[in-house]
Formats: structure tokens, sequence, C-alpha cells
């Protein structure tokens, strides 16, 4: 799950080294905590959340997968 | 494509060099540039004779090729990190000529999950996908996502869904209006009544709650 979200993120920005993934594990959910430049806060976000909103969908599929649930938050 | 490779090679003639470049770089003529670097032939003062020299360069890809290429590994690396074993293959085009969209068939088993609920998730995959594709390839190219044939299943039942409401609004002289839909779907709605001789068709509401609304011709919108 973790690897998507670096993926996902760091295709979409345009500095990719300055993002940073924590991932805070529970026993029945997963929270990803996802830092990015500032300048590419809007990249990853996107209009209304749209970009944000699709990734959240795609990461529900993978930690479905591992029966969990995930949570994306962009801080 | 970032490797672009070339070699030289020569020959008693322009032709042979030339055979001789395709050969070594595993290509067909129309894949290859070929630069003439020495036409050969006799010498000056007609010592002896020089040989013909080229170079071959591979010509990079189709700029639609290339796009595919790049949408393909970057959905394939998606499914992966999803957790999802699937295959992507790149559909051929509709037309032969002309503009056609990108299209990426999924397939594999059980890949219901990659739907979602009336499409959401198949919608997210396809709009990431093209986001990180012309992100990187600085474009914007048309790529569409579909797994299972879903989009073409789905385009049909909204078909007949359409007429069916359109019957009904005929029959009960009043409007009818359909559940929520995204806007291609709406869109489908649309262009299957768009001629219809008895009804006409509009989308009323705003964000997640917009819908069609048939109404038998005659009557308004409200």
């Amino acid at each position: 799950m973790k690897e998507l979200v670096e993926y996902m993120v760091k295709s979409l920005v345009e500095n990719p080294d300055q993002v940073e993934v924590r991932e805070i594990d529970g026993t029945r959910s997963v929270i990803f905590e996802v830092r990015v430049a500032q300048e590419d806060m809007g990249r990853v976000i996107g209009k209304g959340g749209r970009v944000a909103n699709a990734m959240r969908t795609l990461l529900r599929v993978a930690a479905i997968r591992q029966g969990k649930r995930a949570i994306l938050e962009i801080v | 494509m970032e490797e672009r490779r070339s070699v030289e090679a020569s020959g008693n003639s322009i032709e042979e060099a030339t055979e001789k470049a395709l050969a070594e770089l595993g290509a067909s003529r129309e894949e290859v540039e070929i630069q003439i670097l020495s036409q050969g032939g006799r010498r000056f003062l007609g010592l002896g004779t020089q040989e013909a020299r080229v170079r071959g360069t591979l010509r990079p890809p189709e700029p639609q090729e290339e796009v595919a290429l790049v949408a393909k590994e970057v959905l394939e690396r998606l499914l992966a990190g999803m957790d999802i074993e699937a295959r992507v293959s790149l559909r051929p085009p509709d037309l032969p000529e002309g503009p056609n969209p990108i299209v990426l068939d999924i397939t594999g088993q059980n890949l219901g999950i990659l739907i979602g609920r009336r499409g959401e998730t198949l919608r997210a995959l396809q709009f990431i996908t093209r986001l990180i594709v012309n992100r990187r390839l600085h474009q914007w190219a048309e790529i569409v996502v579909d797994v299972e044939g879903y989009k073409k299943r789905r385009e049909r039942s909204l078909t007949q869904l359409a007429r069916r409401m359109a019957d009904r609004a005929i029959l009960l002289g009043q409007a009818v209006s359909l559940e929520p839909m995204p806007p291609h779907e709406r869109r489908i709605i649309h262009l299957a009544l768009r001629d219809h001789e008895k009804v006409t068709t509009e989308s009323v509401g705003e964000g997640d709650l917009r819908k069609v609304v048939i109404f038998p011709r005659g009557h308004t919108a409200p």
C-alpha cells in the first residue's frame, strides 16, 4: 500500500525528492500521512479534491485486499 | 524512449551498408534513419576504392506509440501497487486513420473490485493513469481504461434504459428522471435520445446529484 501511495504522489509532483509518506499502522486501519513541497499541494489535491479522492479510491482497493481500511491524509 | 541506438556500417555500396546497419539494429528500413557518411566508389587519383559508409539510427517511436507504452507501464504499476493480478493490453484502434484515444484493456479473474460502485473505481484508475502519463510526457493525451469490456456493456445498458424511460415518459405524459450519473454516462443517455421524435432530455441538479430528466415533447423544463 505504501508503495502505491509513494508511486502515485511522486509521479504527480514537480519535486518528488520532497515527498514523504509516513505509515501509521493500526489493527484494522492504516493511515498514510503524505507531505509534499508547498508548491505541489495543488497537484496532489486537485480541483475540489479530485486527485486526492481518486488516489483514496485506488488505495481503498489495495487496503481491501489486505482486509484493512486505509486513510490518506495530505498534511 | 531514452535509448536511441545507432550503428555505423560499411559495404561496397550504400545499399549493402544500409542492409548491414539494419541487420545489426534488428530493425526494418521504416524504423531506421540512414545517414550517408561516405558514398564510396573510386578514390581520388583512382587508387583503389573506398567503401560506402552509413550511420543507421533507430527512430524514436511514434508519439502515439510512446504514449501507449508509457500508459501501459503506469497502469501496470498502479495495478501491482493495488495487489491486483491482471493483464493490460492495448486495444487496436477502431479507425485505421484519424485520432483514436489510447484504450487499455485490463483482463483477469475477479476484477469487479476494479470497477466499483457505478464504475467509480474504474473512473479513478483512468483519471490517475491519465494524469501521471500526461504529467510525465508533458502533454495531454486521451487515455481510456476499461476492465473486461465493462464500458461497452454499460453503454449498451444505458442506451436500453434511455429508450425504456423515454417510452415511459410518453406513456405517462410526464417527465421521468433517471438516477444521478457521472457526465459521460449522462452524455450516453442524451445521445441515445437526441433524435427521438417524442422526447427531449435535459440534465438537472448539481455535482454528484446531477441527473437526466426525459420530457415528452411539448412539455418544458421546470
